[in-house]
């Protein structure tokens, strides 16, 4: 909103650039953020201590509740989504869907950070189980995924499907994780604050 | 522009993760993670016998944040508590150098307090009635199998968070009853659940729900026997 309201949209050498040549700059970005993680993860040695949330009984209920709202905010951009995509019958998108799809997939991420940290900080990468390994895997891959839906998503010119499928790529990899987490604790330890 | 937004919701939430990492960083008690700060400790000293290791630490440093690589991945002391696997039971695991202790029980008659050693990361622990625990120590979790008096259980349980709850962990009470020796042994799980059982003679056969612990007071009381509790802690090395 602060450069002047003249400024042309694409640079035109870029329309010229193959779909391909357009991803594979965020696509090595991406990969190296979720390696990065991961390697992160592996040689940091855990400490298993974090700082907690007053008005919660332990990380992981913390960590659980912020799963969880991210999860939530994450649905309502798959339907935000499906509205400005015209895929619902009969709904046509009103003006603001755009900015509760922005919206709600900002807060989804930073509802996702303090999770992130805690679990590289404290709990590291792990392997004992193949819901932890499931877990470890996916939690890193979901935010090189989001890096790479980030990156391009202000690229014009990018065939139709390509945004969809980032979207729904970050999605299915964020349910994947709370499935193999919050999902777990409220199912082992009951559902609590 | 609105071009730059996604970028600017990256670079908000990279922002974020690393004024967490710090804060929690500077949270943390230095005297806690003691295999963090033994690691911290071997990388300042550039003649220590963990050169190789630092050798590789720069290739490394792809990782989002500095942090020193580590020269040994088990603590050397660490306190492990949780629900077994199926919820039946607790079991805690307190780690102090080479030596541990562990306690199983399911609120009632099946419980075992077990002892041995560390070699590695592997525990073997061994208690009266063939209660015996095997399990391996990872950093944050410790995973295994435990069997007391014939019933077996699987656990992978973390380590106690004091910083949740202040109370939370093993804790142990003997008294002489009527010529008898009890003991009593409480698990205090974050959440502020307690579970614990009472073994009613010296023999460790024959054991009872155990009265609750007042974790105000570290008291328990049976009729107008007035058990005093100390906490079983690798980390502080009580009860060991």
């Amino acid at each position: 909103m602060t450069a002047p309201p003249t400024a042309p949209w694409p640079v035109p050498r870029e329309r010229t650039t193959s779909t391909a040549a357009k991803l594979i700059v965020p696509s090595l970005i991406g990969a190296l953020v979720a390696l990065g993680l991961g390697i992160y993860g592996r040689v940091h040695s855990p400490t298993g201590i974090a700082i907690n949330i007053a008005g919660f009984s332990s990380p992981g209920t913390v960590k659980s509740w912020l799963a969880t709202g991210a999860t939530l905010f994450a649905i309502v951009q798959v339907g935000s989504a499906l509205v400005m995509y015209g895929k619902i019958p009969r709904v046509t998108a009103p003006e603001w869907i755009g900015g509760l799809h922005k919206w709600s997939g900002r807060i989804a991420f930073l509802l996702a950070v303090p999770v992130a940290v805690h679990c590289l900080y404290a709990l590291g990468f792990q392997q004992y189980s193949t819901r932890v390994l499931l877990h470890s895997v996916f939690g890193c891959l979901f935010f090189g995924a989001f890096t790479v839906k980030m990156l391009i998503l202000p690229k014009r010119g990018l065939p139709g499907w390509v945004l969809p499928v980032a979207g729904a790529v970050v999605f299915t990899i964020l349910v994947v994780i709370w499935f193999t987490s919050a999902y777990w604790f409220f199912s082992t330890f009951g559902i609590k604050r | 522009m609105k071009r730059n937004t996604p970028l600017i919701t990256l670079l908000t939430g990279a922002a974020l993760g690393v004024v967490l990492l710090i804060s929690t960083m500077l949270a943390t008690p230095s005297s806690a993670p003691l295999n963090y700060s033994a690691a911290a400790a071997s990388s300042a000293a550039p003649a220590s016998s963990s050169a190789p290791a630092e050798s590789s630490a720069p290739a490394e440093s792809s990782a989002p944040a500095e942090s020193p690589a580590p020269t040994r991945t088990t603590p050397t002391r660490a306190d492990f508590a949780g629900r077994v696997g199926g919820g039946g039971g607790s079991v805690a695991v307190a780690v102090h150098g080479d030596k541990a202790v562990a306690y199983v029980c399911n609120g009632s008659t099946v419980e075992g307090w077990m002892r041995g050693t560390v070699q590695g990361d592997k525990l073997v622990l061994t208690g009266k009635n063939k209660t015996h625990l095997t399990a391996s120590i990872h950093t944050g979790t410790v995973t295994g199998d435990v069997e007391a008096h014939g019933t077996d259980y699987s656990f992978s349980v973390p380590t106690v968070s004091k910083s949740s709850s202040k109370s939370s962990g093993l804790y142990q009470a003997t008294a002489v009853v009527q010529g008898k020796t009890i003991k009593a042994g409480w698990i205090v799980l974050g959440d502020g659940t307690q579970i614990g059982s009472l073994e009613t003679d010296g023999s460790g056969e024959n054991a009872v729900t155990a009265p609750k612990l007042d974790v105000a007071t570290m008291t328990a009381r049976i009729g107008n026997v007035v058990l005093h509790a100390v906490p079983v802690s690798g980390v502080t090395g009580s009860g060991f």
